[in-house]
């Protein structure tokens, strides 16, 4: 499999350009027309809101306004620092998972990998919630702090930055282990036994080899978890932390009623896109040089660890994970229990709430699994041609396709959202109704933002079949349309499968752009728990995210099963 | 001759057909959406009670849903809507935002029948009354709360402190204490500061508000996050906190009190048609259910109060009803005694005042708030 950063330093790296008939430009067309319509325009229409009066003429005093207010640049600062914040941290950890689960030999080591990845299924809000739950000044741990140790206040986890650096670290690392276990595993060994030879052995080696040779996976792992961490308003909101850009944008996209404010969340958000395509730049241009890595898999030789260190391995994982799984086990607990407050654990439990979510309103799932649904044939649809087109073609213009996938991958979902808002509030001509007030705006979003997921899978399979076999195939008389379905696909349908369930997941679990753009009685799971929660019913939205979770680890499993642990490359 | 028989008597049936297909047309729409910062311990069962009063009534399968959103961001969203609304019933709230819209001409007249409009008295409060519907029948009050004080018993007894007055809200030992939402995202937080203002008058008023977000812990992105902390623990007390909200954490199970102090502000939770509504007739027929004697009833047993003298708060012993007045001190209606007030609806609705209160807010607390902490 492939990295972003692959992709970034070789873009599609073309083997022939061999015939392509009409039909085939035909649907060449069609996905030009997909993303200049679903990505370009409204992004165009974002930043032409941001430039122009309401009376639509030229201005730049939107910008003049963002950076002379010391609130906003405050806001900025405090965003920065976070995303590096939360870099830094996740490095730590995620070098660390990397290095020990694919270099060492442990007892568990399977289970440690699979469980590593899973505090990734955790969708926006529940996983702040869960956390508050445990970790809050009524949490488990403070109760027991001020029951049974004496402590007279609560300590403060959760309210303030602190919480937000904690929730976004052990939400984020696997990112960062998944895209190292990806560049790691591609070094090939023959540079490790050349250092070894030369006397270069432990951190010397490590710091003169390795490093380097994982550096673009890093940085495109890095750049994903800040831009997660830049674009997140969930997580701040819960814990009181106003002055972020992120929150600014929501908190002033969503009251519309001072236009001046309501201004600034649109100019906030375009900030934020430019500000994405600035550090990709800055990430394509740094990796661009330093790609070394192999596309083959090597074969590592796991070293065996002495017993104490086997012990202590596994107490630092085991630790981490613990600490990981702590909004599970708050979730797990609220959504069972009732009244639970200023007590250890609840009290009383009732299974009321799952009633609820699931059976009298059941619309949340279902709408989740349609909306999910479509949007993953959307990326089938646009994403495995997309990919075809990058590996096998020389098509003019396919290059920029591949930077317009992966800038989605930096693209904030809140800007995503107001750009649609923006952009298709007008009335199609026929329907008598704006785009925006269609259910199907949903699954079209939701299908645009997890395209790159399907697009990298199915590339980095696409990478692997050598082009030999294919025109083995043609040779022998078969059409392009027969050798795709009798030879490639039989060879990459696990990539796409792979790429496919991760654009599923993640379109599960999606909700800042649609948080924005819901049509009313169209409400998914995410905006579920988002309404329960803003409507006072906790409990309810624990329900709800427990029933996500578990969605998203069954998916997972899935992928586990299909690919093993190479899977970093869908999201690096 | 013949043939103009023929050509009558089809006529005649076409008119039949046409007066069957009226009668037959259904009396209201299949569809309601309401757009509302009513939380959903009071939306949602007030909707399905609708859908099965509808049932009966006009024999229409209606499906429902809300769009929750605070009473501010609500009416920025119906002004960006622009006339061509996604929802039809906008619900809950301060009645001056209400006047703002129809004044942009984004609302419909309410249509009630006479007696139930005229059942609801024009105005509450003393010294300044508060209007309950709008002359001009743009919108209409559908019932009544106050919003006050919410506060966890266990805590305050750990702080040792008492609660009665919103004076009792500066006490240095609950610093860090308070969870409050923003008066430029809540209503019922926007009401409460106005209240505040016009007691002590603008300066007085916001050294008052300084010192309370000085004792604030946090700001929380909705009104509703409020109770539901302090119903956790996470804080000890919620200020501005419309009744219901805090009477649903109750009936969830959770351990708080409710404070109705001097003066709060009573919210009628207005209630209007949008103009342009694709499904105004629902919109107006749950207007109708809402103020029927069934609907008030229901809406009683949520922990709010008839917007009509004439019923008031009763139920069996042990039931919702009655855990209802016992929670806001015994009161079994708003119009058994004189009810305080000082919000003038004519100074807090310009336009001009709620932009300086909220600019104000934005200013000098909450971008100061780390250094008023300290």
């Amino acid at each position: 499999m492939t990295t972003i950063t692959a992709t970034i330093a070789a873009p599609f790296r073309s083997k022939a350009g061999s015939g392509i008939h009409a039909g085939g430009l035909i649907g060449y067309g069609a996905i030009w027309a997909f993303m200049v319509l679903f990505l370009i325009y409204p992004l165009l229409h974002l930043f032409y809101d941001t430039f122009t009066t309401d009376a639509g003429e030229f201005t730049l005093l939107h910008f003049q306004d963002f950076f002379t207010d010391r609130y906003y640049l405050k806001a900025l600062m405090n965003s920065l620092l976070l995303g590096v914040g939360t870099v830094i941290t996740t490095s730590i950890i995620g070098i660390t998972f990397a290095f020990l689960l694919l270099r060492y030999e442990f007892p568990g080591r399977g289970i440690f990998s699979y469980l590593s990845i899973l505090p990734m299924i955790m969708p926006p809000l529940v996983g702040v919630m869960g956390f508050v739950f445990i970790l809050g000044r009524a949490g488990t741990v403070n109760t027991l702090l001020m029951d049974y140790l004496g402590f007279s206040k609560p300590v403060n986890f959760m309210y303030g930055i602190q919480g937000v650096l904690l929730v976004e670290t052990l939400h984020l690392f696997p990112l960062m282990t998944l895209s190292l276990v990806d560049a790691m595993g591609k070094i090939s060994p023959s540079l490790d036994e050349a250092a070894e030879s030369v006397g270069s052995r432990g951190l010397r080696k490590f710091w003169d080899i390795t490093f380097p040779l994982t550096t673009p996976g890093y940085v495109s792992g890095a750049l994903l978890v800040f831009i997660w961490t830049f674009a997140d308003f969930a997580t701040p909101l819960v814990v009181g932390v106003d002055d972020l850009l992120a929150s600014q944008a929501y908190l002033n996209i969503v009251q519309f009623v001072d236009r001046r404010l309501f201004k600034m969340g649109i100019v906030i958000s375009a900030i934020m896109v430019i500000l994405a395509i600035l550090f990709l730049i800055v990430a394509k241009k740094y990796v661009a040089i330093k790609d070394y890595s192999s596309l083959s898999y090597s074969v590592i030789e796991r070293r065996k660890l002495s017993s104490a260190a086997r012990v202590g391995v596994m107490l630092f994982l085991g630790l981490i994970l613990i600490l990981a799984f702590i909004p599970y086990l708050g979730i797990a607990l609220d959504s069972f229990g009732k009244g639970w407050a200023l007590t250890p654990f609840p009290v009383n439990y009732t299974l009321q709430y799952f009633e609820r979510v699931a059976f009298e309103t059941p619309k949340f799932i279902i709408n989740s699994l349609l909306y999910a649904g479509i949007s993953v044939l959307i990326c089938i649809a646009v994403g495995v041609p997309l990919a075809w087109v990058g590996a096998r073609t020389k098509l003019p213009g396919r290059e920029f396709l591949d930077s317009m996938t992966t800038l989605i991958l930096a693209l904030p979902g809140t800007g995503i959202g107001i750009a649609y808002m923006r952009a298709f509030r007008d009335p199609l001509p026929y329907f008598d109704m704006a785009f925006i007030g269609m259910w199907i705006v949903i699954p079209v979003v939701l299908g645009v933002r997890r395209l790159p997921y399907t697009v990298r899978g199915t590339f980095a399979s696409l990478q692997i079949v050598h082009k030999s076999f294919e025109e083995a195939g043609e040779s022998v008389g078969a059409t392009k349309m027969t050798t795709f379905k009798d030879i490639t696909l039989p060879l990459i349908w696990k990539g796409v499968l792979v790429g496919s369930l991760y654009s599923f997941i993640l379109a599960l679990q999606e909700a800042s752009a649609t948080l924005l753009l819901v049509v009313p009685g169209h409400e998914m799971m995410t905006v579920g728990i988002f309404n329960f929660y803003i409507g006072g019913s906790v409990n309810e939205a624990a329900a709800l995210g427990l029933i996500l979770i578990v969605l998203g680890a069954v998916c997972l499993f899935v992928i586990n099963r299909v690919a093993g642990t190479k899977m970093g490359g869908v999201f690096g | 001759m013949k043939r103009a028989v023929v050509l009558l008597s089809l006529v005649a049936f076409a008119l039949l057909g046409v007066a069957l297909g009226f009668a037959q047309a259904p009396a209201i729409e299949n569809e309601l959406y309401l757009i509302t910062p009513v939380s959903k311990d009071v939306h949602d069962p007030m909707l399905k009670a609708f859908a099965a009063w509808a049932k009966k009534k006009y024999n229409v399968d209606v499906k429902t849903s809300a769009i929750p959103k605070g009473t501010p961001v609500a009416y920025g969203q119906i002004l960006e809507w622009k006339g061509r609304p996604q929802a039809d019933v906008f619900w809950g709230g301060e009645g001056t935002l209400f006047d703002a819209l129809a004044a942009e001409g984004l609302l419909d007249q309410v249509q009630l029948p006479k007696a139930m409009w005229d059942a609801i008295p024009a105005t509450i409060g003393k010294p300044v009354s508060l209007p309950l519907k709008d002359p001009k029948k743009f919108w209409v009050g559908t019932t009544l709360e106050p919003y006050g004080i919410i506060y966890q018993p266990k805590l305050l007894k750990r702080l040792g402190v008492e609660i009665k007055t919103w004076n009792d809200l500066l006490n240095p030992k609950l610093k860090d204490q308070i969870a409050q939402c923003t008066p430029d995202r809540s209503s019922s937080s926007h009401a409460s500061y106005e209240v505040i203002l016009q007691t002590y008058g603008w300066e007085k008023g916001w050294e008052w508000l300084t010192k309370l977000a000085a004792n604030t812990g946090i700001f929380t992105a909705r009104s509703r996050d409020v109770p539901s902390m302090v119903a956790k623990g996470e804080f000890a007390v919620g200020f501005a906190v419309p009744s219901y909200m805090a009477f649903a954490e109750v009936l969830g199970g959770y351990d708080v009190n409710f404070v109705y102090p001097k003066d709060a502000y009573v919210t009628p939770e207005p209630m209007a048609v949008l103009k342009g509504a694709p499904h105004a007739k629902a919109g107006q027929a749950f207007i109708e259910f809402c103020l029927s004697e069934e609907g008030q009833l229901l809406l009683s047993g949520l922990g709010v109060y008839p917007i009509t003298p004439g019923l008031k708060v009763k139920g069996p012993a042990g039931s919702n009803q009655e855990k209802a007045v016992a929670f806001t001190g015994g009161m079994r209606s708003f119009f058994e005694a004189e009810i305080g007030n000082v919000y003038n609806d004519k100074i807090a609705g310009e336009k001009k005042r709620i932009e300086d209160v909220n600019s104000y807010f934005r200013k000098e607390i909450a971008e100061k708030h780390k250094d008023i902490v300290k």
